[in-house]
């Protein structure tokens, strides 16, 4: 059945702007503290351990593992209701900060907390694309 | 300020279904509780309620709408946590002498205002739709606050071993205790199997995981012990209070196990000179069934990631060794964002519940306060003076 309703398009901010731009170049990029390395994400002015200021936005390994993690069964959101049940999670990435994302490409049963997952580009629709990840081989 | 400023009137609104207006409700609330109280609405001379816009009760419109100015009055943006926030900052007011008498409450008609045509019944939110999140949630289908606290659920059981049957043990502890109380909106039983077997929102969140979405208000009126002593009610006195706020976020760390209210506890015992061993009747707030067993450990009830076999013991009930949410909780009496445990802690503190809602010569009752995207905390420690 097709659907009049549209998924939603993440609306990006100032800051987070370049973020979204190289995802759509299937480029995973975070601002990096050029003084001390930490990655703040999402950006802020200063960095979070050391407060300098300069950041490089560099190319993240994509690695991470699942934190947590819940399965939608309601609907919330009427361009969803043929995508019920998904996975939301809660992804630690291998550089530090912790990411919002949808879990994929496998069985929802077998998903768990902790289990190590990788980035995929997924379009939502009209050729935008948003990070997913999937259980690391 | 331990044992200076006292509760010395409190009331709920009508509850559930009301189709009534948030203000109505909260003044509602408040009339009654100036009654409960036995004084006039000239006495009060400070408003604290909860902000910050028109879905919520405004300062300034809860006293157009009780016809008095005061010396003192601003709203509150903690969230659930605001209401006990508004008791602490009430005690703070009148030490500074800014007031003498302060009214604090909040109401909310969550059912009515989502319920009232059917493109309202289809919003599922309750924040407006401008604060609501424009990345890293509606495009991967993140909505709502049972999925952002299912995070901290389902990160719970894996660390320490909870099971959905302990949640079900809170969610029927609660339930038990509204069928005592005549206001409460939830009128039938919760078995086991019934919690087991409804259809799930946000697993592990099923239907009997998370609270009600209700109409109803709550309002305390607090004032110094000494005036407490002369007027009409028992005076329940203010023995403590803290708060602590994981302002960084529920994603970082591991704030979505180990809440702020473990900070906020022990601040609120230090100024009460109390600990965990000296609450007889704990209000929790319980948006959902996770967070009570996660509040409990963090108040010292029992050791962290113990509190799935302490609420299947049966410790919450009324003749357990911590009875909880007496009146039913959000889970089952009405959700007003913490404000109806204020109430039910004064009224189990004044010992006028017929014996089968009484919890037995209690003398000390905590209430616990949590929201602000999840981030704020707050408590309260009431005595019986």
């Amino acid at each position: 059945m097709m659907s009049n309703v549209m998924m939603p398009l993440p609306q990006p901010s100032i800051e987070t702007e370049p973020f979204w731009a190289a995802i759509q170049e299937r480029r995973f990029v975070m601002p990096k503290c050029d003084a001390c390395g930490t990655v703040s994400f999402p950006p802020t002015v200063a960095c979070g351990n050391c407060a300098k200021t300069a950041f490089t936005w560099t190319e993240m390994s994509g690695r991470g593992k699942v934190y947590s993690f819940v399965v939608y069964h309601r609907v919330y959101h009427p361009a969803f209701k043929d995508k019920v049940p998904y996975v939301v999670a809660v992804v630690d990435l291998e550089e530090g900060p912790r990411i919002i994302s949808n879990i994929v490409g496998m069985p929802i049963a077998d998903v768990v907390c902790d289990m190590p997952v990788t980035v995929a580009y997924d379009e939502v629709r009209d050729g935008y694309l948003i990070p997913k990840f999937t259980r690391s081989a | 300020m331990r044992d200076k400023y006292a509760i010395v009137g409190t009331a709920t609104s009508d509850l559930g279904r009301t189709g009534k207006d948030s203000l109505e409700l909260l003044e509602q609330a408040m009339r009654r509780a100036i009654d409960d109280a036995g004084i006039k609405v000239g006495d009060i001379d400070g408003i604290v309620s909860r902000g910050p816009d028109d879905i919520y009760t405004h300062h300034q419109r809860v006293g157009a709408r009780l016809g008095i100015d005061v010396r003192f009055s601003t709203s509150l943006d903690n969230g659930g946590a605001s209401q006990i926030l508004a008791v602490a900052l009430a005690c703070m007011a009148i030490d500074a002498g800014l007031a003498t008498t302060v009214i604090t409450g909040y109401g909310r008609n969550s059912w009515t205002r989502t319920h009232t045509d059917e493109g309202n019944r289809t919003q599922m939110e309750l924040v407006p739709q401008d604060q609501l999140p424009k990345e890293f949630a509606p495009e991967y289908g993140y909505f709502g606050a049972p999925g952002t606290h299912a995070f901290g659920a389902r990160r719970h059981m894996f660390e320490f071993g909870t099971k959905r049957e302990h949640f079900g043990a809170v969610a029927m502890a609660f339930r038990e205790h509204a069928l005592r109380n005549p206001n409460a909106v939830m009128k039938k039983a919760l078995t086991m199997d019934d919690y087991l077997n409804a259809r799930m929102i946000a697993e592990p969140y099923g239907l009997y995981d998370c609270s009600l979405v209700s109409d109803g208000a709550g309002a305390t009126i607090v004032t110094s012990l000494e005036r407490a002593k002369t007027l009409k009610q028992h005076p329940v006195v203010i023995k403590g209070f803290g708060t602590f706020n994981n302002t960084r976020g529920w994603l970082v760390e591991d704030h979505m196990i180990r809440l702020a209210a473990k900070q906020s506890a022990e601040t609120a015992y230090r100024m009460a000179g109390l600990s965990a061993a000296d609450v007889n009747t704990a209000q929790i707030y319980d948006c959902f069934t996770g967070m009570v067993i996660a509040q409990l450990e963090d108040y010292g009830f029992c050791k962290k990631g113990d509190g799935g076999p302490f609420v299947a013991s049966g410790a919450l009930a009324l003749d357990g060794a911590l009875p909880t949410n007496t009146s039913g909780g959000q889970l089952s009496e009405a959700h007003v964002e913490g404000m109806l445990q204020i109430v039910e802690a004064v009224r189990q503190l004044r010992h006028t519940y017929p014996s089968e809602r009484q919890v037995k010569d209690a003398q000390v009752a905590l209430v616990s306060g949590h929201g602000g995207n999840t981030v704020c905390h707050s408590s309260l420690l009431l005595g019986r003076a």
